[in-house]
């Protein structure tokens, strides 16, 4: 196995449920290093559990996370603190601090982790945020931006701290379709730009024909179909079928309808 | 009556989940505080928290620190009267200001202004998933959020108990002069005759105690908000109503056992 197919992130058999209600059953997945995994499903399937559980913000119930081969299903917190700067994540709604400027916002993991000061800090966020062109909006507050701009500046944020893999829930969800392209393009270009592996919880169907080089969709709380974009496409499968074409009708249950 | 034993029941388990949770988040942070080492509070957190918490209560801790100052003066003052020793007018009103009034007042002023306010936004932080987004970037917001919150608001509730017993003493002097007639000397006099050191210290201790406990109750309630924007309003009156019962239970216990 290349190192490029070797897997840097494991899902194996893992179980997750809420209040007795199962989410996720035996689901396995393996991610490769540099590749656009997307996670797709529809909502309340469990795709963001799933990437949550391997941070540690929610925890399995069963089965086994593994990192670079490693568990990290079983480390405390305290241990999972310097696994998170190599996983980063971009939550659905950015979670910008609202009571810091947008440049003090991508300035903290730099403080925080990369040992410099505060005005060394606001110098390299400043620079990172011109990679995501919102430099010229470093002064204001997450307030006075837009949900797409807070995205990108979530995305610079969490760049900062230089991690291998970025998960990223719902990327594009609310967004205008200019502004959901401009984080595509965000994420199309993070394993040439920054050597970043993304693991991509979306059901926006755009970026998963433009950006994934695999999808992975997760039904009934197991990975029911893996490929390229292409290769599901062309599935026979009537519920892969009924999801990429975004049908109401057909054998795929939606929870809550 | 399977109804009420059924909600006594449920609000006793409510009861130790809360106590639980308070006792947990205390441990955690003494836990913070001897590995200091490990992650020292963040010092711009820290000083922005002493500057929101304690420069911005000064006006409204000071206005009420005066007027209960003078209250004191005027309850005091009647008896002193009647008695001819108004030598002890300085002493009643400063011993119930420095040892019960002051650290009162001032650390329920404080839980109403500081307190709330530090739930309310801890609360919104939590619904608003930027705990978990601290989380997420490594930074464990115990050591980042909490720690610099409840230091500052055990310090700066000492720094404004202390200010605010000297206002009210000067409150004390003022109604002393002006509406019982006693002159500034006496009651300078009667303060630094019968006064002592413990009785200010006395008070000290009790605002160190209270500053802990609304510090511990507005970050607890702050962290552990469920639902949105109801979840923090609940969040921010369990806070308030628990400081201002653990002020009061706090300062029985600390007068019963210096007594």
């Amino acid at each position: 196995m290349s190192e490029r197919e070797a897997p840097l992130l494991e899902f194996r058999d893992v179980d997750k449920a809420f209040d007795g209600k199962p989410v996720l059953s035996s689901m396995s997945l393996s991610v490769r290093r540099h590749e656009r995994l997307f996670l797709v499903g529809t909502s309340g399937v469990g795709k963001s559990v799933a990437i949550r559980l391997l941070i540690g913000l929610l925890r399995v119930d069963a089965g086994e996370l593994r990192f670079h081969g490693a568990r990290i299903d079983e480390l405390s917190e305290a241990a999972l603190l310097p696994l998170r700067r190599k996983i980063g994540m971009v939550f659905q709604h950015s979670t910008l601090f609202d009571s810091m400027t947008v440049l003090d916002n991508v300035a903290l993991p730099l403080r925080k982790h990369g040992g410099l000061g505060l005005a060394a800090a606001r110098v390299a966020a400043r620079e990172r945020l011109a990679a995501v062109r919102m430099e010229q909006h470093a002064a204001r507050m997450p307030a006075e931006i837009s949900d797409g701009m807070r995205k990108r500046v979530a995305i610079a944020r969490t760049l900062a701290m230089r991690p291998e893999v970025v998960l990223f829930d719902e990327p594009t969800t609310g967004l205008d379709p200019v502004s959901a392209r401009h984080v595509d393009a965000l994420i199309a270009e993070l394993p040439a730009t920054a050597g970043v592996t993304a693991l991509v919880v979306s059901h926006d169907l755009i970026s998963i024909r433009t950006v994934a080089d695999r999808v992975a969709l997760l039904y009934r709380g197991r990975i029911h179909a893996l490929g390229t974009p292409a290769e599901l496409a062309a599935s026979p499968d009537p519920v892969v079928a009924q999801f990429l074409a975004g049908r109401s009708q057909g054998p795929m249950d939606t929870p809550g309808f | 009556m399977t109804a009420l034993v059924t909600s006594l029941g449920r609000s006793v388990l409510a009861l130790g989940r809360e106590l639980g949770g308070l006792i947990l988040l205390g441990a955690r942070l003494l836990h913070a505080l001897v590995t200091w080492r490990r992650g020292a509070p963040d010092a711009r957190e820290l000083w922005s928290a002493l500057h929101r918490m304690g420069n911005r209560s000064v006006p409204i801790v000071l206005a009420t620190a005066l007027f209960a100052g003078g209250l004191m003066a005027i309850q005091a003052g009647t008896f002193v009267k009647k008695l001819g020793a108004t030598g002890l007018a300085g002493w009643g009103a400063g011993y119930a200001v420095l040892r019960e009034i002051g650290p009162i007042l001032i650390g329920l002023m404080f839980s109403g202004r500081v307190g709330a306010n530090t739930t309310a936004e801890l609360a919104t932080m939590t619904v608003t998933e930027q705990l978990d987004g601290l989380r997420a970037l490594a930074i464990d917001p115990l050591r980042y959020l909490i720690l610099p919150r409840v230091l500052a608001m055990t310090f700066m509730l000492v720094v404004l108990t202390v200010l605010g017993d000297l206002v009210a003493l000067v409150g004390s002097s003022i109604v002393g002069y002006t509406v019982l007639g006693i002159e500034w000397s006496t009651m300078y006099f009667s303060f630094a005759d019968n006064l002592a050191p413990a009785d200010f210290l006395h008070g000290v201790t009790k605002s160190v105690a209270f500053g802990g406990a609304i510090a511990l109750s507005s970050c607890h309630f702050g962290i552990s908000v469920r639902g949105g924007a109801a979840g923090v309003g609940r969040a921010v009156n369990a806070s308030v109503v628990s400081s201002a019962v653990a002020i009061v239970v706090l300062d029985f216990f600390l007068t019963y056992v210096t007594a």
